[in-house]
């Protein structure tokens, strides 16, 4: 038996009450997969940094579909289906690499770097027995392509014909705070990844809620990389489902802070580094931005903690399980000093990282908990208000985990009952 | 039969087993202790570095660093707790004037608070090892970390 995919199951029209199903439902895992990562979305695929040179080819996922994206000889980006066209084998084996054409190791069909079927060894059979049919015709079986569109070095791929232009997908608040990063040729400094015993959804609503960053992460905290003191902002698109988390050293008063940690002990004035040079590297930008997260849907988070800039692809890998694939960028134009600060802080990001380790824990708890619980209980999100979704100037707000949720509600067409919780 | 009392192991041998120790035994802060002062203290994931790609998941370069992690371990960081069990194969230990160099095999069993084992981690050390008044201590300790999409989060050190 399903879940009922009626009014009751979506409570809150303002998305302020969240089914535990959306974590826990089998059905609707499967539907995720057709109606986001099949649907009218733009999926996060890689850097154009990483296929600079004719050739170059990395392997992503859009969900949890195996795409291959290439550089072609002609200079182009195109992307495909990692399943040969055949008898449906993985075509590309090695993660990453340079290739020109790619033949499918079962009987080795050979594709150009565009997708195309260039030869069926055999076709005609063998001593004038067996071979293709006449009538087949090569260039109907060429690999499933999938569109790609790129801004500013990120490039995002589609399985649909309807969606949008990538620029318009982006829209007009959400494209400025890709500008600020991606204006100067980024370069990539590594890779991390994190499998997280959690549903991919878990992660999103982590990276869209400040209101866990300054009682979770001591870290953030005690060294003011980030406080709900400070000047915050919380930004959506038009659809909701993108959001900007914003916060700036700016403005805050020590009171504020005392008062607002009064009897939490996760501030500690007490605490402090043996070896505090971590935090002794000069700022990439003089905006005193010390933490700018950003999600593009469905799964995309782009962010900048201190001098650490990555981009975190969510690949679910099964309804209780995804990784995070983090791509740690710097800047072409770096000298040894900056790019020895981003090593440095490396040490706050990642699945090691003093800040970024605690969202794994805090995956697995919810998804533990979650678990236990009827698929017809709902979540509370309610911190900054019901009602209408819109921007707020706090951090002491769950607003942009609505939006999340009203975007991803819509993307699913799953009915939202029409009064409030 | 004759008991013989015999102690086979090197100095340098010790404090490879000493470390494991103090990690598996929850003995953390006797672990940068085990360091020289600006000892170098990486984990880097092996996909990294076959790509050449310098981004670490851990880059400590003070034993004062060190002291922060396990003061953060401590009383600071949220995480998951569980038993540790170090496995070390494959040691190789050669000297070439005062700098000792070695490199051994790990894999790193984690036992959850319901007694279920798992295989968390494999990888390779690769050390720098150098002879102090008090006994020889890391001057830099690289883990090559084989099982570099890591199980939800690295708290302890590998």
């Amino acid at each position: 038996m399903g879940i009922e995919m009626t009014s009751n199951f979506w409570p809150a029209e303002d998305s302020s009450r969240i089914p535990y199903a959306v974590f826990t439902d089998p059905e609707l895992y499967a539907r995720e997969s057709k109606r986001l990562f099949a649907g009218p979305h733009w999926n996060y695929l890689c850097l154009d940094a990483e296929i600079r040179d004719p050739g170059q080819y990395v392997v992503s996922y859009i969900g949890e579909r195996q795409v291959v994206v290439q550089r072609t000889e002609d200079g182009d980006v195109v992307a495909f289906l990692n399943s040969c066209a055949h008898r449906g084998a993985q075509l590309v084996r090695r993660m990453r690499g340079t290739a020109t054409s790619h033949t499918c190791a079962y009987h080795q069909w050979c594709f150009s770097d565009r997708g195309d079927l260039l030869g069926v060894p055999q076709q005609r059979g063998v001593k004038g027995q067996g071979g293709m049919p006449k009538d087949f015709d090569k260039s109907k079986h060429g690999l499933r392509r999938i569109r790609v569109e790129s801004y500013k070095g990120l490039v995002f791929g589609t399985f649909s014909d309807e969606t949008p232009p990538l620029y318009d997908y982006l829209g007009p608040k959400i494209r400025p705070e890709i500008d600020r990063i991606f204006d100067r040729p980024v370069k990539v400094l590594g890779y991390y990844r994190q499998v997280i015993p959690a549903n991919w959804k878990l992660y999103l609503e982590n990276v869209k809620d400040p209101y866990h960053a300054g009682l979770l992460h001591l870290f953030h905290v005690t060294f003011g990389i980030y406080r709900p003191t400070m000047s915050g902002r919380v930004t959506m698109d038009e659809s909701k489902g993108h959001s900007v988390l914003r916060t700036a050293d700016i403005d805050e008063e020590q009171a504020d802070v005392n008062s607002t940690y009064a009897g939490i002990d996760k501030y500690r004035t007490d605490y402090s580094l043996r070896d505090p040079s971590l935090f002794d590297v000069k700022p990439d930008y003089d905006d005193k931005v010390t933490n700018m997260i950003m999600t593009i849907f469905p799964n995309l988070m782009l962010g900048q903690v201190a001098n650490t800039f990555q981009t975190r692809h969510v690949r679910p890998k099964g309804l209780n399980e995804f990784e995070l694939y983090w791509t740690y960028l710097g800047f072409e134009d770096d000298d040894a000093e900056a790019t020895e600060g981003k090593l440095r802080q490396s040490n706050f990001v990642g699945p090691a990282g003093y800040i970024s380790l605690e969202d794994g824990e805090a995956g697995r708890l919810v998804q533990s908990g979650v678990n236990r619980r009827e698929p017809d209980n709902c979540s509370t999100v309610q911190m900054g208000g019901r009602g209408a979704i819109e921007d707020q100037d706090t951090l002491a707000t769950e607003v942009a985990v609505r939006g999340f949720w009203k975007c991803y509600s819509e993307a699913m067409g799953l009915a939202r009952a029409q009064e409030q919780a | 039969m004759m008991n013989a009392v015999c102690d086979t192991s090197s100095p340098v041998q010790d404090l490879l087993e000493r470390y494991v120790d103090c990690l598996d035994e929850d003995r953390l802060e006797e672990w940068p202790e085990l360091f020289l002062e600006n000892g170098l203290y990486k984990i880097l994931s092996r996909e990294n570095e076959a790509m050449g790609l310098p981004a670490p998941l851990v880059y400590y370069y003070s034993r004062g660093m060190m002291e922060d992690r396990v003061t953060a371990l401590r009383d600071a960081l949220t995480y998951e707790f569980v038993y540790s069990r170090h496995l070390i194969t494959n040691t190789r230990i050669s000297a070439r004037d005062d700098i000792i160099e070695a490199s051994s095999n790990f894999v790193i069993f984690h036992t959850c608070e319901e007694g279920r084992s798992k295989t968390y981690a494999v990888g390779r050390y690769r050390d720098v090892i150098v002879e102090t008044d008090d006994g020889p201590k890391f001057k830099k300790r690289t883990v090559i970390l084989d099982t570099f999409a890591v199980q939800n989060l690295i708290a302890a050190p590998l």
